[in-house]
């Protein structure tokens, strides 16, 4: 399932989406960012309520295929450029990170 | 991080990263406000650096050796209402005084404050990973002052190193006296 794929099953929006062609391979929840630096998997979808510059940087350090903001969490315009800029995907859902899960869970296995 | 002497140790080891010879951690409690400082003799740092530590993707990017460690502190402190200020004084060759100062403040009464956490192994831990730098360690609290000055230690023990085995359990266990003298 690609990113792109996965924003058209689940209710969520994509805030930038510069790698649509992401492959989503698993999820991982945390807000703690040290934490998931240690624990997301490459081509995870990360759920998080987290939104500023250092959660971009965990995600391209991760390398998770996208970041889904939980329960109606955005970013603001500047940490959204940096994203682009980064190749990072930013999906945002009213979801809480619970529900987001057991949405993911359905569409990826 | 889940405590903040993590962030301590993290701090430290880009101190000795940039060839101290003395690092000073300093914390002060007082009530809602806790003061983090970490101050080095290092080698200091250019204003274009300083810019850079704080921004994660200049580090993480480009010069991998600094890390995260500066940006999730700056979190850490903004997230209770606190603030982070880095000042730094690059060697130029001169002789003249150089190294980096960190200052972190957090309100301890904001539910997102970091718990200070197990300070005593993040000095432990500097020491043994470190024997050849000094450490001045002041953790000043309501009810008193915790201490410790490797170079003290140093004038007493001659050419014992500090990663002596004695040395380094004589050292946790009169931390953990000091602390628990305070906390009676």
């Amino acid at each position: 399932m690609t990113v792109e794929g996965l924003t058209k099953i689940i209710d969520c929006s994509a805030l930038t989406m510069p790698d649509p062609e992401a492959e989503v391979t698993g999820a991982y929840i945390g807000d703690l960012l040290s934490w998931v630096m240690g624990r997301a998997s490459e081509g995870d979808a990360w759920i998080t309520i987290m939104s500023n510059v250092n959660t971009v940087a965990v995600a391209t350090l991760t390398g998770v295929s996208c970041i889904i903001l939980a329960e109606g969490v955005t970013l603001d315009d500047e940490v959204l450029s940096t994203a682009k800029n980064k190749g990072v995907n930013v999906l945002s859902t009213v979801m809480s990170a619970y529900d987001c899960a057991v949405a993911l869970n359905g569409v990826l296995r | 991080m889940k405590e903040l002497s993590l962030n301590i140790l993290d701090i430290a080891e880009n101190s000795a990263k940039a060839r101290a010879s003395l690092i000073e951690i300093t914390i002060k409690e007082a009530a809602n406000l806790l003061t983090l400082i970490i101050k080095d003799d290092g080698t200091g740092m250019s204003e274009k650096t300083l810019c850079s530590v704080i921004d994660p993707f200049y580090t993480t990017r480009t010069t991998r050796k600094v890390g995260l460690g500066i940006p999730l502190l700056k979190m850490a402190c903004e997230m209770t209402g606190g603030k982070l200020e880095i000042k730094s004084r690059e060697d130029d060759g001169s002789g003249a005084p150089h190294g980096t100062t960190v200052v972190a403040t957090f309100y301890t009464d904001h539910l997102d404050f970091t718990p200070l956490g197990d300070v005593i192994s993040t000095v432990i831990t500097l020491i043994q990973g470190h024997p050849d730098i000094d450490f001045a360690y002041k953790h000043s609290l309501k009810g008193g002052e915790v201490t410790l000055d490797t170079r003290e230690l140093r004038a007493v023990l001659e050419d014992i190193p500090l990663d002596t085995y004695d040395v380094i359990l004589w050292i946790k266990e009169n931390l953990a006296d000091q602390y628990e003298a305070i906390n009676k």
